[in-house]
């Protein structure tokens, strides 16, 4: 690689931020380098998951017609509370759910972010893959104008670094944005199965009238034994990934192995039947960066900004993560722009990043649920208690026992109450509103 | 900056812990592609003294590849060729004990699915 080769701009990774970044700038006139450590776009990428169309119109308005690699539109979704030996769903289908296009499409991100990466090429920026990132580049003052990549010869260099190195903050880390590892209790260890299907099995398992049709769910209770950390399934067109994010440091204390904890959860007798029969196409894992508004990283600094999951940009109870990579990406390639028209990449142009966050949805969402992370740290209950409260409540309401109703309430008044009391449920509650709702 | 007392262990209530299959997770890896650099690991053990002192040794269990194990010599085992670089280690080992770098462009997981 020439050793004074010169871009408009950098951006460090091709996952759902980057491609977003490199897309936009390049689309406007920049001369972008998206540099991916990865074989290609998506090879380093993970999720459970789901991607939001609204995040990709705001990028890409004419996304539809450029044939993304989506999986199935999520025509239900829900909260599905495994207890022990059963499960109680709270589901919703149809309706707002039937939008053409879908609000959410579940996808594979090996698929998926190579055609994102690819938008980003189609609008000119160069995809430069294989190629790791290990340092800055520093001007005297210290402000960032490249990038040293494990190339020989391997500096690139561009008046501004779009950092989008996923959850592993080393760069961010090196520029002095954040001063620390993200905690183990602030980031959750996310592992699934990618499980093959015929398409009509799935449809018939999941309910679904045909593949255009699919399920997104997030599963609590006994999945996670109880502890901190939370299960999912999402209906592909021939496949379903099934797993679950625990908070690390429950699985250091409690000595969980993650693979024996998701075969537990395969086994299930209400998760069993969905995967019987299917075939492991592929196993993995992936740290999740819940800690939020506390464990932001400085956003920007001369030359350079950080986004998505680098700059912790998840919100964990909504399983959002994917959009605000995805904005964040675009707002700041638009500060970027805005940088070269005014010949300033300091501070004093790239504060703009924080001003267009804050006038989204991204940094008004991370600041009102500043409180969820250490919540469910707190708060096991809902993890544990609820969930097998629920099966219990709903499983006797549904059944008839032959003895009076009086008798079946105060049996379900005292499943609960036998885990918690009253006062104690209140305090949940008010808990459960206060991070929620960022009181 | 030393973690040593960042986490205690707790104890799983056995019927719970009973409750855990036991899985032989080599099976589930081989549906894992990988560009393995075999002329150098990007995961090192800093200081074994620093494990041998280490009580809980979390890294044998939340690894989600099994990349840590403990040798018949009582040295943990570094199999770098199955890490996801998911960074768990990274951040988890009490005494940040472990050099975690990046793979060489190219090179570690290749997921197909992802």
């Amino acid at each position: 690689m020439n050793k004074h080769i010169g871009f408009d701009a950098i951006v460090v990774g091709a996952g759902l931020a980057g491609s977003a970044a490199a897309l936009v700038m390049a689309r406007e006139g920049l001369n972008v380098a998206l540099v991916e450590r990865g074989q290609k776009p998506g090879s380093k990428n993970y999720f459970g998951g789901a991607i939001y169309t609204h995040a990709i119109a705001e990028v890409l308005p004419d996304f539809m017609e450029r044939k993304p690699k989506f999986e199935r539109p999520v025509t239900e979704a829900g909260f599905w509370f495994l207890a022990e030996d059963g499960l109680t769903k709270m589901v919703t289908q149809g309706g707002k759910l039937n939008a053409e296009p879908a609000d959410a499409y579940t996808a594979l991100r090996a698929d998926f972010d190579l055609w994102w990466a690819a938008q980003a090429q189609a609008a000119g920026a160069l995809l430069i893959p294989k190629t790791t990132v290990v340092d800055f580049i520093r001007a005297a003052g210290g402000a960032v104008v490249g990038v040293m990549t494990d190339r020989p010869e391997g500096e690139i260099y561009a008046p501004v670094v779009i950092i989008s190195e996923g959850v592993n903050n080393l760069l961010t880390q090196k520029l002095g944005l954040i001063d620390h590892d993200l905690e183990p209790a602030h980031q959750a260890l996310a592992f699934k199965q990618v499980i093959s299907l015929p398409a009509k099995e799935i449809n018939a398992r999941f309910g679904l009238p045909d593949a255009n049709h699919g399920v997104a769910a997030s599963v609590l209770g006994d999945v996670s034994l109880g502890l901190p950390g939370m299960g999912f399934i999402y209906t592909n067109k021939k496949t379903i990934s099934v797993g679950l994010g625990v908070m690390l440091d429950t699985l250091a204390e409690y000595q969980l192995r993650p693979y024996e904890v998701l075969q537990r959860y395969l086994e299930h007798p209400a998760i069993a039947p969905l995967v019987a029969g299917g075939q492991l196409l592929e196993y993995g894992g992936h740290l999740i960066p819940e800690g939020g508004w506390h464990d932001m990283p400085q956003l920007y600094t001369d030359g350079a900004m950080v986004v998505g999951d680098a700059a912790t940009m998840v919100n964990a109870l909504h399983w959002e993560g994917t959009n605000m990579a995805i904005i964040s990406g675009k707002l700041a390639a638009e500060t970027a722009l805005e940088a070269h028209q005014q010949s300033d990449f300091s501070v004093r142009t790239l504060a703009g990043y924080e001003a267009r966050l804050k006038e989204g949805f991204i940094l008004k969402d991370m600041k009102q649920y500043r409180r969820f992370s250490r919540f469910l740290e707190t708060h096991p209950e809902f993890m544990g208690t609820y969930p097998a409260f629920l099966n219990d409540a709903l499983g006797g309401f549904f059944s008839a026992y032959g003895k009076p109703k009086r008798q079946l309430f105060t049996e379900i008044y005292q499943s609960l109450t036998g885990r918690r009391s009253l006062f104690q449920a209140a305090g949940d509650m008010l808990s459960m509103g206060r991070a929620v709702l960022g009181w | 900056m030393k973690r040593g007392d960042a986490f205690s262990v707790k104890k799983l209530p056995a019927q719970l812990r009973e409750s855990l299959p036991a899985v032989y997770v080599d099976d589930w890896l081989v549906s894992i592609k990988y560009f393995v650099d075999e002329e150098e690991s990007h995961l090192k053990i800093q200081e074994d003294e620093l494990c041998a002192r280490c009580e809980d040794k979390p890294c044998l269990y939340f690894c989600p590849v099994n990349v840590y194990t403990l040798g018949s010599d009582g040295r943990i085992q570094v199999a770098y060729q199955a890490c996801v670089e998911c960074g768990s280690c990274r951040v988890g080992c009490p005494y940040d004990n472990i050099e975690w770098k990046l793979p060489r462009g190219g090179y570690g997981v290749a997921y197909k699915f992802g």
